[in-house]
């Protein structure tokens, strides 16, 4: 019980300043380290608000970023609702519960077996799609989903009875009723308290449209671990056209232009109702818009919803005639030697020009597509992605003015004599994506462990934040080393950069760090590179130095690699050399799967190097484009957002070593810039007042003996009762006038 | 050939910031910090010695020393293993001193095999030897936790249940090189009730903080030589002895004959050239008086003395054992007989003496 309350009270002194803010409405940006009870804190004052206002704050929409994150909150949730319980003796009727895509959620004994989540969504399409479950009615050979059937007939009367639901609850509820938890958990989270799901719900607005439009306006609205934030926004609006899209879209053309002919040979009457509805526009979404019910799709802008289809793509055949014309057009526009680089209004213009397609048209591509799917009853949506993704295309080049910019490539930077031609379409402003979330929801927060520096998220995307702090840790010990090794030991500047590269003394040197540091730490090492090529490079040049074998006389190695199945494989081994004594090392890449979602706690990463800045390649277009953009509409200079980053990446790949206040690790940022001012000052707030002079461009010889140092003091016992009064308090502590005062000074500073 | 005279330069080895020892903390917040930890933890190790536990008297202790490659590290010095094998004479010695009725045994490991350099005797002469020779010993390759561990479990297991099993492991090394997987001899470890502690030379290595919470044991990580000295010498104090063994097995026999050149046995009359023994015919545990009243206090240790201000004392301010002023904040009476005592004479009291100057006074007094 105590501990609860010590617990509590952490939470409400690192979080004290927040107190003031939901309420009040309006957006937020916080940056907590990891591990200090973030996940909670949120939790716990939101439902204290939901709590108190049931009005004003109805709902709380959690998004993470993965299935195990998602299932992390939802469980401190849960300890959060069994403490209330305790502490009221009442039985709360909250329901929370998580979410996610079909290929976590299925029970149906065939369909989840499949191991693609796209082949999963296309079977579970073809089981219980309207005309499939029609058919089925006629002919009860026909196959269906008998869950679904079942929770089609009965399951939305009764709501889902108050209660913590994770993933696998809600599959356990759906096999005792014989429900679909999928479609029960779509359903459910209309009327659920709390919703946790992934960023893609909110923010992608393909599914945002399916899943999220419906949500009440009074929510709240979380994103954890943000810091990314910015790229799921133009991830989720830009498009890629390879010729192979190409190919699979007239393959889907061809399938088309068949079954319409087809149906119109056996059953005419539905493509004229199909007409009959595009003549009276899509008003039934636009009334729904109006009345506010709905979350506004950026693919689908509000003047479309006033308007007809045109009459050039009204009828089927036309429609596909149509995009047999537009398909042509991008074919050609592939077959180029040379890079062009365009805006929207430009690429319009010569479309008109060249095969005399209209801009308006094509805003409803997308919109008629979806419509003409629905009225041939095509089974397998998931063989129709290419046509998909060529429609939304069609749809943003033409809505979109500005933020956007067309990039065709006729080959790879690195394999100038392959042919490989890619249509890059875009998106350079996060702000559009994400703009629909802000204008909805009376308050969004955006967390992270590593969001600084943080005035530049609410520039990029557009929005006036009322609070932005960043949290420092309380600690008993110092429990994290940031340590910046500018020089080897033969005093070569040790640097990524460019001119460098290639230099063999920096890469021995690199190698030399690393060969000590495998020497010294225990257990696990995870090691950064910049990127893959350079890892390979690096690991190639220590081979032959025969560094690598000296390596290994400490700890194994593992590589992370392009290949996913490959990377878990190796994290596997990885972390059972940890276990068991041996000592591991991981050789990993900035930006790659394990330095985003991938936790080293305790003996798993007692040790982050970090080889060189994390700098994005500047040379790729679409960065250019980007940054240009960002110069000329947010006037942030290039310089300032590749640091920012670059940085960013860092702090998240340090970040991932420390994941509480008992664990310690060190962090060592082997690079001579790290130690420049503008580098620094961009660190974390809880990382950035670890680094004293002291531990500025060392030696590796240096960094080794202050490390040595830092892990004996590490290994001396360390109890509760040592943190107790510092960055624990008990009941009595927390009430204590004392630490009440301290508490309010702290608040009034940020 | 290269190597070994540059090893001899000390300032061609390790760089150190020896400065950094004196170092004042601005922050206030490691060195200041981890350092009142180490206090705290001393001050209750202190208290928690004189609580009144019965602790084992004979002891089957295993003292496993990594001979490794990172033994050579000069961080101690002149070297790890010389320090380690200086430290653990000291501890021979002091461990006999204490329990003069247990055994020890000596193992290392290089190369990742473990060998046997001692067998379990009682012997202290016979492992100070050995120690002294293993000095010039080369260090090379891995430790292999698991087999110092199954080597020492193979005799461990064989000694009756009253008496206790432990092992200890010197390690330095922050890999170890198993042939198995050593969970599984972790598991077998505390169903035969075998206490593992663990001092390591560099840093906490989490197979050990496993292997050492499971088994019971301690695990501690050095910062200096000091520290290492203080960490083996609390090994030289007998774990707390298990009361949930029952003790079936005869207890002593401490009926010895002496005669010219040996000792008999009471039972069957063999005869030993030293003590303590266990009887090869017929399983006795010999051992001469001397060694049992040595060991005697173990059993009822001396009370812990109450703490209290000096403010609150009345009387006068003198110790009763040293005749010094009392000038601590703090003093110590005994339960029994109300004496006071300082801080020093405490500790002096409940680490050699074992019983309380003044109730043996009053005693013998009229």
């Amino acid at each position: 019980m105590s501990d609860m309350f010590i617990f509590m009270a952490q939470v409400y002194r690192e979080l004290q300043p927040f107190v003031a803010h939901p309420e009040g409405g309006g957006h937020g940006v916080l940056e907590m380290p990891s591990g200090t009870g973030k996940t909670i804190s949120l939790l716990s004052l939101i439902v204290a608000y939901q709590r108190a206002f049931p009005l004003e704050v109805t709902k709380l929409i959690y998004c993470s970023r993965t299935v195990p994150e998602i299932e992390k909150v939802v469980e401190e949730l849960r300890k959060l609702m069994e403490f209330y319980s305790k502490q009221t003796r009442e039985s709360n009727n909250f329901l929370a519960l998580a979410l996610s895509s079909r290929r976590n959620l299925c029970i149906h004994p065939e369909v989840s077996s499949l191991r693609f989540g796209k082949e999963v969504d296309g079977k579970c399409h073809s089981l219980t799609a309207s005309y499939i479950r029609a058919q089925h009615h006629s002919n009860p050979s026909f196959p269906v989903c008998q869950f679904y059937e079942e929770f089609d007939a009965v399951g939305r009367q009764v709501p889902l009875p108050a209660g913590i639901y994770n993933l696998d609850d809600l599959k356990d509820f759906g096999r005792r009723k014989g429900w679909c938890p999928y479609y029960l958990a779509r359903y459910s989270i209309l009327h659920a308290n709390i919703v946790v799901y992934s960023y893609h719900y909110l923010l992608d607005p393909k599914i945002a449209d399916l899943v999220s439009k419906e949500l009440a306006k009074k929510s709240v609205v979380v994103f954890d671990e943000a810091h990314n934030i910015d790229n799921v926004c133009i991830d989720s609006m830009s498009v890629n056209i390879t010729r192979r899209t190409l190919d699979h879209c007239q393959n889907n053309v061809d399938t088309l232009h068949n079954t319409i002919h087809k149906i119109k040979e056996t059953d005419a009457a539905k493509l004229k109702e199909e007409y009959r509805r595009l003549v009276e526009g899509l008003k039934e979404a636009n009334v729904a818009r109006e009345t506010d019910v709905y979350l506004s799709n950026p693919v689908l802008p509000d003047e479309i919803l006033q308007e007809a289809v045109p009459g050039t793509i009204r009828t089927a055949e036309h429609f596909v005639g149509f995009l047999r014309r537009f398909l042509e057009y991008l074919k050609s526009r592939l077959r180029v030697q040379h890079v062009i680089q365009e805006s929207a209004p430009q690429f319009l213009k010569d479309i008109y020009d060249k095969v005399c397609i209209d801009r308006k048209p094509l805003r409803f591509c997308a919109e008629r597509l979806q419509s003409l799917l629905r009225t041939l009853e095509i089974t397998d949506i998931a063989d129709f992605s290419a046509a998909t993704l060529i429609s939304n295309f069609a749809t943003l080049v033409s809505t979109y003015s500005q933020g956007f910019t067309i990039i065709i490539e006729p080959f790879e930077d690195r394999t100038p004599t392959i042919a490989n031609p890619v249509l890059h379409f875009s998106c350079m402003d996060p702000s559009i994506a994400i703009k629909p979330v802000f204008q909805r929801f009376q308050s969004v927060i955006i967390t992270s462990g590593t969001l600084s520096p943080l005035d530049i998220y609410p520039r990029i995307l557009d929005f006036h934040p009322v609070t932005m702090a960043s949290f420092t840790m309380t600690l008993a010990r110092t429990c994290l080393c940031p340590l910046i090794v500018g020089r080897g030991n033969d005093q070569v500047a040790l640097s990524s950069k460019f001119e460098t590269r290639e230099d063999f003394a920096v890469i021995r040197n690199y190698g030399n760090l690393l060969m000590e540091m495998s020497a010294i730490v225990p257990d696990g090492i995870v090691a950064f590179f910049t990127s893959y090529v350079y890892m390979e490079n690096i690991v190639a040049s220590w081979y032959e130095q025969g560094i690598l074998e000296n390596i290994q006389r400490n700890k194994l190695i593992f590589i992370e690699t392009q290949d996913a199945a490959e990377t878990s494989m190796a994290l596997e081994k990885y972390q059972e050399a940890c276990e068991n004594g041996r000592g591991a090392i991981l050789l990993s890449v900035a930006r790659g799967k394990v330095s985003e979602g991938i936790d080293f706690v305790h003996h798993f990463g007692r040790a982050v190097i970090m080889f060189g800045v994390p700098y994005v390649y500047t040379q790729s277009r679409i960065l250019k484009a980007r940054l240009e953009y960002l110069r000329d509409q947010f006037q942030i200079r290039e310089n300032d957002f590749l640091t920012f980053d670059a940085m960013r990446h860092a702090a998240q790949c340090v970040g991932r070593a420390i994941r509480g206040k008992t664990d310690y690790g060190l962090m060592i940022f082997a690079d001579k810039r790290y130690a420049r001012a503008d580098k620094r000052g961009k660190l974390p707030r809880w990382i950035q007042e670890h680094i004293t002079d002291g531990s500025l461009n060392l030696t590796v010889d240096e960094a080794v003996q202050l490390s040595k140092h830092f892990l004996r003091q590490m290994a001396q016992p360390f109890r509760q009762e040592d943190q107790l009064g510092l960055s624990l308090l008990t009941l009595e502590q927390l009430e204590s006038e004392e630490m009440l005062q301290k508490i309010a000074q702290v608040a009034h500073q940020t | 050939m290269d190597e070994e005279p540059e090893r001899a330069k000390r300032w061609e080895g390790g760089y150190e910031r020896t400065w950094e020892v004196l170092k004042e903390d601005e922050s206030g917040s490691l060195k200041a910090t981890v350092e009142e930890i180490l206090f705290q933890s001393k001050r209750r190790r202190v208290i928690e010695s004189h609580e009144q536990v019965r602790l084992g008297m004979m002891r089957h202790l295993y003292v496993v020393i990594d001979c490794s490659r990172s033994m050579d590290d000069q961080d101690l010095k002149p070297n790890r293993l010389t320090s380690s094998l200086k430290l653990l004479e000291a501890f021979v010695g002091e461990y006999f001193d204490q329990n003069p009725i247990s055994q020890v045994g000596i193992i290392t490991t290089k190369n990742k095999r473990a060998e046997k350099l001692t067998d379990l005797s009682g012997n202290p002469k016979k492992h100070i030897d050995a120690l002294k020779k293993a000095v010039d010993s080369v260090c090379a390759g891995e430790p292999s936790l698991y087999n110092s561990l199954n080597l020492a479990v193979q005799s461990l297991k064989h000694m009756p249940g009253h008496t206790s099993r432990e092992i200890l492991i010197i390690l330095s090394s922050l890999t170890t090189c198993d042939p198995a997987n050593i969970y599984e001899l972790i598991k077998t470890l505390k169903s035969l009730k075998v206490r593992v502690s663990v001092i390591g030379l560099s840093a906490e290595v989490r197979v050990c903080t496993v292997l050492t919470r499971e088994t019971g044991g301690l695990y501690h990580v050095i910062l200096d030589e000091s520290h290492f000295k203080e960490l083996l010498m609390m090994h030289v104090k007998p774990p707390p002895f298990d009361l949930e063994t029952p003790s079936t097995t005869p207890f002593l026999e401490t009926q010895i004959c002496l005669s010219l050149g040996g000792y008999f046995c009471p039972q069957c009359h063999a005869k030993y050239t030293e003590l303590p023994v266990e009887c090869k015919v017929c399983g006795l545990t010999l051992v001469s008086a001397p060694h049992l009243a040595r060991s005697f206090h173990h059993l009822f240790p001396l009370q812990a003395f109450t703490e209290n201000s000096v403010e609150e004392h009345q009387g006068d301010r003198f110790c009763q054992a040293c005749q010094g002023e009392l000038k601590d904040k703090t003093i110590f009476t005994c339960t029994s007989c109300q004496s006071v005592f300082c801080m020093e004479c405490d500790l002096f009291i409940h680490d050699s003496l074992h019983c309380c100057p003044c109730c043996i006074h009053s005693q013998i007094g009229p």
